[in-house]
């Protein structure tokens, strides 16, 4: 039982991060229709800058808060400096350029933080110490059901249980909610409305960043370090989480990323040791493939009407 | 007093022009008529109008230039369109739908929340449906949505693409009495793209012919309709 609860705890803040990487992915999916390759690449650079705040002597709450905003400034640039302009020309291209941004953004950052490795080879970067939003000693544990639970653990799925919510008003309840997800709906007339849709793009984009800025540094701080190949798994699992929550719904995407985070630990828990530890990636996909054969638009995706 | 003049509109999609200089002029209070065939450009003068596609020539609305204004830009001057296929936010409820469409309103929810209820009183099918995803309204609830959310905008101007197509007669009939209602009591001035001819012409205060983006002929309905030729071609009797 007290397995089973730190393996939960464990699974649904490893899963908070996922979820936050998968929010981003379905806000840019839905605004524009384009899977963005450097979503984590691009909280990576963010999780970067606020290391180097922190060792500029900025405290960390406050070095979070400034990474977000520089996430922001860098998805609200890459829409309108790179993806917009393509866009016009050829939506596939945008998907070809994100992978470009994602290896550009990795160069970038093992340029100035990582040492001296090769672009993409994130294995055996040089590592520097994170620090984390929560307390994080030996001791800076609770007792529940006879559980030992980091307190770090729940800071973080709190942090980002009042992220989401906050978001969801966000979404359901202001006018740039209302515009985005009339934008999502149907562009053209989004447009007939007199919503500016070029501004509301470059705030998704900038949106999404500014998630994936604090779930790079809470996962960060779950590690406590960064290096260049953080963020390469990370991504693949919120692509997971947003494919069987489905991509066009952030709601989904929450709950696909806690549950890839759940079942990724549990099977790593309970599986037989000769399977080992890099079961771990297969359960997560055997789930996804598993709801894309009965469910297509995943979980709580809409298979889109067909627009006259 | 004129509220909108196009002249030598020309418009087009990319290298391709569909819409060759152009004349077209709506009267304060007027209902105007552009009737054409299947690709005559009707679509493509709405557009050119609405600001969503690129265009040349004079466009004034109200004595201002609105030829180089942005699409949004010319939703808050008082020009809304309702999109030939409906084009609602199938996603969103029917509420927020008509939100969307007072989305350039800086008067306050109150007067917002004020406007929803009345076009739920003329379109009470609506208000039946007002939480209801917008994709799933039938056609008929669709096109009114669409024409209630322009309205939302409060504009003097309506452009209005083809708001019978796929409407039973009866469906038809109704919509165009709340046109001619808001046009009447409200003094809104109508665009009117319509392939019903003949329901159009009744309400017409004058109507322009569409030919492969020329303006064949212009003129009273009572006019057009005198003309042998283009009655037979156009209203079919
Ligand atoms: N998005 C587009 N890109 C390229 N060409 C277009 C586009 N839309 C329309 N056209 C072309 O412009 C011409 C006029 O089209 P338009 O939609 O204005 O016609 P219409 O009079 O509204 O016809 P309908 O009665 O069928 O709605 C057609 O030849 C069409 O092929
Ligand atoms: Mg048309």
């Amino acid at each position: 039982m007290e397995l089973f609860l730190q393996r939960l705890v464990d699974g649904l803040s490893e899963g908070s991060v996922y979820a936050l990487i998968a929010l981003g992915l379905v806000i840019i999916y839905r605004g524009t229709g384009h899977l963005n390759f450097a979503q984590g690449e691009m909280a990576l650079f963010s999780t970067y800058v606020v290391y180097q705040f922190g060792e500029w002597g900025i405290p960390i709450g406050i070095a979070v808060v400034l990474g977000m905003a520089v996430g922001f400034t860098l998805g609200a640039a890459t829409e309108v400096a790179i993806v917009r302009p393509i866009s016009k020309k050829s939506p596939f291209a945008v998907f070809i350029v994100t992978i470009g941004l994602f290896q550009l953004l990795n160069w970038f950052d093992g340029a100035i933080w990582g040492g001296q490795q090769l672009p993409n080879s994130g294995v055996g970067s040089k590592q520097v110490r994170f620090p984390s939003l929560f307390p994080n000693a030996p001791t800076d544990f609770v007792t529940i059901f006879g559980a030992n639970i980091k307190v770090q653990s729940l800071g973080v799925i709190g942090l980002v249980a009042v992220l989401t919510v906050a978001l969801f008003a966000i979404f359901n309840h202001t006018r740039l909610g209302l515009a985005m997800r009339a934008v999502a709906a149907n562009g053209d007339s989004a447009n007939l409305v007199g919503i500016r849709t070029g501004r509301v793009l470059m705030a998704s984009w900038g949106l999404a960043a500014a998630i994936g800025a604090l779930g790079g540094v809470v996962f960060a701080g779950i590690n406590t370090n960064v290096n260049l190949g953080l963020m390469f798994t990370v991504f693949i699992y919120a692509s997971a989480a947003a494919t069987l929550g489905g991509f066009d719904s952030p709601g989904g995407a929450v709950i696909g990323g806690f549950s890839i985070g759940i079942i990724q630990n549990m099977a790593a828990g309970y599986a037989p040791k000769w399977i080992g530890q890099e079961m771990k990636v297969g359960v997560a996909f055997l789930v996804m493939l598993g709801v894309l054969l009965v469910r297509p638009s995943g979980l709580f995706g809409t298979s889109r009407v067909e627009r006259v | 007093m004129t509220l909108l003049r196009a002249q030598g509109l020309t418009a087009g999609y990319g290298p391709v022009t569909v819409l060759h200089e152009i004349d077209i002029e709506v009267n304060e209070g007027e209902i105007v008529v552009v009737l054409g065939a299947n690709g005559a450009g009707k679509t493509t003068t709405m557009r050119a109008i609405s600001g969503t596609i690129p265009r040349h020539g004079t466009i004034e609305f109200q004595g201002h230039s609105i030829q180089k204004a942005a699409a949004d830009a010319i939703v808050r001057a008082g020009v809304a369109q309702v999109p030939q296929g409906r084009g609602t936010f199938p996603e969103l409820s029917v509420q927020d739908n008509l939100l969307a469409g007072a989305y350039v309103r800086r008067d306050g929810s109150k007067a917002i929340g004020d406007d929803i209820r009345k076009w739920f009183s003329v379109f009470p099918r609506l208000e039946e449906r007002a939480t209801q995803r917008a994709g799933s309204l039938s056609g008929g609830e669709q096109q009114m949505l669409a024409i209630a959310r322009a309205l939302m905008s409060r504009p003097k101007l309506l452009l209005c693409d083809e708001p019978s197509m796929g409407l039973a007669p009866l469906i038809t009939q109704e919509l165009f009495n709340v046109i001619g209602r808001l046009n009447r009591e409200e003094g809104l001035s109508v665009l009117l793209v319509e392939q019903n001819a003949n329901l159009a012409m009744h309400m017409a205060s004058r109507v322009y012919l569409l030919e492969t983006g020329v303006i064949v002929a212009s003129g009273s309905a009572a006019e057009l309709s005198a003309d042998d030729s283009i009655r037979k071609a156009y209203l079919g009797f």
